[in-house]
């Protein structure tokens, strides 16, 4: 591939600087509504790398890199071990692998909330499937 | 016009925990005070009194929904019509609009308008290649955009 075209991408780069923000949020929303509505670790966890997938399209591989600082390779460990260990932590109730079990909390400030363990286990689902998608698309692009 | 607005929005959560009352009612009754203060400390800002780019917003919104609804009148009547009498082109359009957003915007009101669609920002944000439609007049064109988008545009980030 030749690059002596320079375009001016002075047009999606201030839409994408707006747009980025609002994918995110979406993708949170989306993460933390899986329990009683569509939704989940999957889905969000593929919103935010789209969102950052869109970053990429915008602006330099190299500058996004310097920018998030993040290691995508531990990023998935990480969210692999979370997983791990929310079905780990089941053993100390005496309960099968893996049982997830809710309750209501009252919290300061929020009322009474429903807490899942089940989101911690999303979250090691959420984690893994960033990693994985920027880890894909990164080797990928980074070839030559 | 955003430090004023956080002013504003700072000055109703004052009144909120002056007033001991944490509703979304006393939020706006604390709104509406501060309004009150910035409108009389006006002088004391560099830039003018937000109200009026809160006005200026809405005019573009406006101008922006009328200029749609009229063009997109006009390319019905072109695609509707039996034989095919326009006479497509580029033109450039010198802006004056100097920062990215701006010109983000501008291009985004030109492209939605249907009839123009911007292909290219020029190296030093000055120039805008337009492809329209139909050309009869081009000046007429560039003459349309200034007045209506880069004016109202000029009247929100004054």
């Amino acid at each position: 591939m030749k690059k002596n075209i320079k375009t001016n991408d002075v047009i999606f780069q201030t839409a994408t600087k707006v747009i980025v923000f609002i994918i995110i949020l979406y993708s949170l929303h989306l993460f933390f509504s899986g329990h009683y509505t569509p939704g989940g670790g999957f889905i969000g966890g593929l919103m935010t790398a789209g969102a950052l997938v869109l970053l990429l399209l915008a602006f330099d591989i190299k500058t996004v890199v310097n920018t998030l600082q993040l290691d995508y390779i531990k990023l998935t460990a990480t969210g692999l071990l979370i997983a791990v260990l929310t079905g780990i932590g089941s053993f100390f109730f005496k309960v099968p692998f893996l049982t997830h079990t809710f309750s209501y909390v009252e919290l300061p400030f929020l009322g009474e909330t429903a807490l899942a363990t089940a989101v911690l286990f999303d979250l090691g689902v959420y984690l893994v499937v960033i990693g994985v998608t920027m880890t894909i698309i990164q080797t990928i692009g980074e070839t030559e | 016009m955003a430090f004023q607005l956080l002013l504003n929005v700072f000055l109703a959560f004052t009144w909120m925990f002056l007033s001991n009352d944490y509703s979304p009612l006393a939020f706006f009754k604390g709104y509406f005070f501060g309004l009150v203060v910035i409108f009389f400390l006006r002088r004391f800002f560099h830039r003018r009194f937000y109200v009026y780019n809160v006005i200026a917003v809405i005019r573009l919104l406006m101008i922006f929904l009328i200029e749609l609804i009229k063009s997109n009148l006009s390319v019905f009547k072109v695609i509707l019509s039996p034989k095919l009498k326009m006479t497509p082109g580029i033109f450039a359009l010198e802006t004056e609009l100097e920062k990215d957003w701006e010109i983000t915007i501008l291009s985004n009101l030109i492209t939605l308008t249907p009839g123009t669609l911007v292909l290219e920002v020029s190296d030093d944000n000055k120039t805008l290649y337009i492809h329209a439609m139909d050309i009869d007049d081009v000046e007429q064109a560039k003459l349309d955009i200034k007045n209506t988008f880069e004016k109202a545009i000029k009247e929100v980030s004054r």
